[in-house]
């Protein structure tokens, strides 16, 4: 006789730790979703009736994305909100009563034509004949929504497609500015300005942030990311904002396994370069066009910070950078550092951030402006120092929280910020950190729609459609687990070959809407 | 000991603690120590707190109190009453005036005086906190009794401050400029608590906060290095290097288990 041994139960490998909505990267369908700890990493799990199951790295270290969910500012409320709530997030975008945060960062993408043809691009541009461009009539309509909804905005950024060669540019920031926008960024790959020595002297006296392209030194990066080798445009575009006074902010998309063993270099690029004053670092955004890759290896904020205190150790450790507080707090975080020619030191090493950013714990603040000053610097509307920048007074404030010298005034000038952002993708899309966004892409219709939702759910399509009056299909992430599925659309980005595409609603396979009797 | 011996000992512990005070109101000082002038920041300050199981309602002294942290947030969280004492008179006066500020004058008051006499009357506090300055008390015997003697019957002492073993210590941290930076004559824990027990406070709990002590002297060395970018003009009175050198050395201290930083709990008979 065989004796059957007893049944064991058995633990689950995870730590269930959210219960949020996405959507399907498939057929954008809003569908349940859950967030899971493993092997301290952070993952987000969901299932689309039709397309099946979907799984994304979030934050590649839980520790780090459990202590930044304090710094959590409760959100503002704009003046004034362009939709109502219909189907619910994220489908009515935007900005919706529900949304939980005000826009710190208007953009405004006033083409889709670019000079290039990166093979990574969330916007899908490049040298399309089928592109739209923005009349000064549509941007108009677009600034003033937003400052209805913001009073005096804070940032707007151009994008694109490639802003530079819109032939109404510099009208577009004059009048942002003329309309109160406090500061105007420009985000361009530097080609014009690399070219163009008299556009620069011209965009030079309307006193624009620029955020230039920057992913790496290596002539392998370039190519990877850009399909050209741009490093010596990238410089002469530098000389020639340094030459004119233009602070600049390199933007580095960083993708894994092509040039994260460049983190470091391109932040000693930029600290020894005259013209720079801030690098940005984005995981590359699995949205629009994009090289393929595997959505439970993807790049995330926590990698970019250690490889910051890899690769830059005499510098920078984990503990300098302080999640963002005004968005929802995984999704961006920040440092500055105070640099001479002898000495660098992180701002967070001088004053416990701890003590005023930590808005979960209910406590008593040492000096409330200090938290105001904080929360300047550790915002998304913030920009680096310059003539024109706003952080001088708060970085004066929270390097001490006391009574100031004069000599300290100067400190501005030798400070120089460092964000990593993180945008979510389909894969990645968590209804709960996008309803605290506060960085909205800003149509020619008077929507704000936040970034991420734009990129992810479907919006970008459907104001591409509008304006271009070209069929747009459905994007969807070349993602490793849908090669078998995916057909290569005519801007280079992927859609599904059942085609998912333009105008077609697919059931609703969530619960939502459903009841049980 | 002579007299004249006694006297300039005396005379000499006198001038410490005028220069100790002196210091610490010093801007550059200010500016290196931030808002926060103890290990642990206010996270240990209410832990001292919750270990004291202070009550609303309950009136406690705060020894050495400085720039009015510890009082302001012990009245605004646990709703007791406190009086500061500290020898420096400008401190006082702008840690009065922020009390001012904030609304706290009723409840919060601070006053010049000396540990080592304080001016208050016998049994008039439930609770005597004391954060990173008994330390730098030259007469700890007498100031443990003077704590003693404001106490209620069976109320309790409440230190955070700094423990090490001397012997082990660098001689440059000996120096009048280590006293000020709290090692020079801090002693180990067990010292500590036989100096209270000697006055009649009997040490009913203590903790190590080792952590907070490294942090803190990390973060007075990032502001030497700031206000040195800063081109701030105070930092040209002191000698940067050597200041770096001291914050250096009392790291490795803390590395090397010769400093720590401790909370400790002691009770009136």
């Amino acid at each position: 006789m065989t004796m059957t041994p007893p049944r064991q139960k058995a633990d689950r490998d995870e730590v269930f730790l959210e219960y949020t909505k996405s959507i399907c990267p498939v057929c954008k369908t809003v569908i349940d979703a859950e967030v899971n700890v493993k092997d301290n990493r952070v993952f987000l799990r969901k299932r689309c009736a039709e397309h099946g199951k979907f799984e994304a790295l979030l934050y590649s270290d839980a520790k780090m994305y459990f202590d930044s969910l304090r710094y959590n500012k409760p959100g503002t409320i704009p003046l004034e909100t362009q939709t109502e709530v219909v189907n619910g997030c994220p489908l009515d975008c935007g900005l919706c009563p529900e949304h939980k945060q005000h826009a710190c960062l208007g953009i405004i993408e006033v083409n889709s034509g670019c000079n290039l043809d990166c093979p990574i691009c969330f916007a899908d541009s490049g040298h399309q004949p089928d592109g739209f461009e923005l009349t000064l009539e549509q941007v108009e309509t677009a600034l003033d929504a937003f400052v209805r909804s913001e009073g005096e905005p804070e940032v707007v950024m151009f994008s694109g497609g490639e802003p530079t060669i819109h032939p109404l540019i510099l009208d577009f920031i004059k009048m942002a500015k003329d309309k109160g926008v406090h500061m105007v960024t420009l985000n361009t790959n530097g080609i014009r300005l690399a070219h163009d020595r008299n556009f620069v002297r011209q965009l030079a006296e309307l006193k624009p942030l620029v955020y230039m392209q920057f992913d790496g030194l290596d002539e392998s990066t370039h190519v990877a990311i850009r399909g050209r080798d741009l490093r010596s445009a990238k410089e002469k575009a530098l000389a020639h904002c340094a030459e004119f006074g233009i602070n600049v902010s390199l933007v580095a998309a960083i993708e894994k396994g092509l040039n994260e063993h460049e983190i470091g270099e391109i932040l000693k690029f930029g600290v020894k370069h005259p013209a720079v004053r801030s690098v940005a670092y984005q995981p590359v955004t699995h949205s629009g066009r994009h090289v393929e890759f595997d959505p439970m290896q993807r790049l995330t904020n926590a990698d970019i910070i250690h490889a910051l205190a890899d690769q830059v150790p005499e510098w920078l450790r984990l503990s300098d950078f302080v999640p963002v507080p005004c968005c929802f707090p995984t999704c961006r975080s920040i440092t500055y550092l105070l640099i001479d020619e002898d000495n660098v030191v992180p701002i967070p090493r001088l004053v416990n951030v701890d003590d005023y950013l930590d808005y979960v714990s209910n406590r008593v603040m040492p000096d409330m402006s200090v938290r105001g000053a904080l929360e300047r610097l550790w915002s998304a509307s913030a920009v680096p120092a310059g003539e024109e920048g706003n952080t001088t007074a708060p970085l004066e404030c929270a390097t001490c929280g006391i009574d100031l010298p004069e000599a300290l005034k100067d400190l501005a000038d030798k400070s120089f910020m460092v964000v990593i952002q993180d945008f979510q993708d389909p894969y990645t899309l968590n209804v709960k950190a996008l309803m605290k966004c506060c960085v909205e892409e800003i149509t020619p219709d008077g929507r704000l729609i936040p970034f991420c939702a734009y990129n992810s759910v479907g919006y970008r399509e459907q104001v591409r459609e509008q304006l271009s009056g070209v069929p747009i299909p459905t994007i969807v992430p070349n993602a490793a687990g849908l090669q078998p599925v995916l057909l290569t659309t005519r801007y280079g980005s992927k859609t599904h070959q059942n085609g998912d595409g333009a105008g077609h609603t697919p059931a609703n396979g969530t619960n939502i809407g459903k009841t049980l009797r | 000991m002579s007299d004249v011996a006694a006297e300039a000992v005396a005379a000499e512990a006198e001038d410490v603690k005028a220069c100790c005070a002196r210091t610490y109101q010093q801007d550059v000082v200010a500016l290196i120590l931030g808002e926060s002038y103890h290990p642990g920041g206010l996270e240990l300050t209410r832990r001292l707190a919750q270990k004291l199981a202070l009550k609303p309602g309950q009136r406690v002294l705060d020894v050495a109190s400085g720039p009015g942290t510890t009082a302001f947030l012990l009245a605004s969280e646990f709703g007791v009453a406190v009086d500061g004492v500290d020898l420096g008179d400008r401190a006082v006066a702008m840690a009065g005036a922020k009390a001012r500020d904030r609304g706290l004058a009723e409840s919060v008051r601070f006053h010049v005086g000396d540990a080592e006499r304080l001016p208050f009357e016998d049994g008039a506090f439930d609770a005597v906190v004391s954060e990173c300055a008994f330390c730098t008390f030259p007469d700890k015997p007498t100031a443990a009794a003077e704590m003693a003697r404001v106490l209620k019957p069976g109320g309790q002492v409440g230190i955070t401050d700094v423990a090490l073993d001397q012997a082990r210590l660098a001689e440059e941290l000996k120096s009048l400029a280590g006293w000020v930076a709290c090692l020079a004559d801090a002693r180990p824990l067990a010292e500590y608590v036989a100096i209270l027990a000697a006055a009649g406070l009997e040490t009913t709990h203590t903790e190590s906060h080792d952590e907070g002590l490294a942090q803190m002297i990390e973060q007075i060395d990032a502001r030497l290095v700031a206000f040195k970018i800063a081109k701030l003009p105070a930092i040209e009175e002191i000698d940067f290097d050597l200041a770096r050198r001291r914050t250096a050395l009392a790291a490795q201290a803390v590395a090397d288990g010769i400093a720590g930083y401790k909370l400790l709990v002691a009770a009136k008979a």
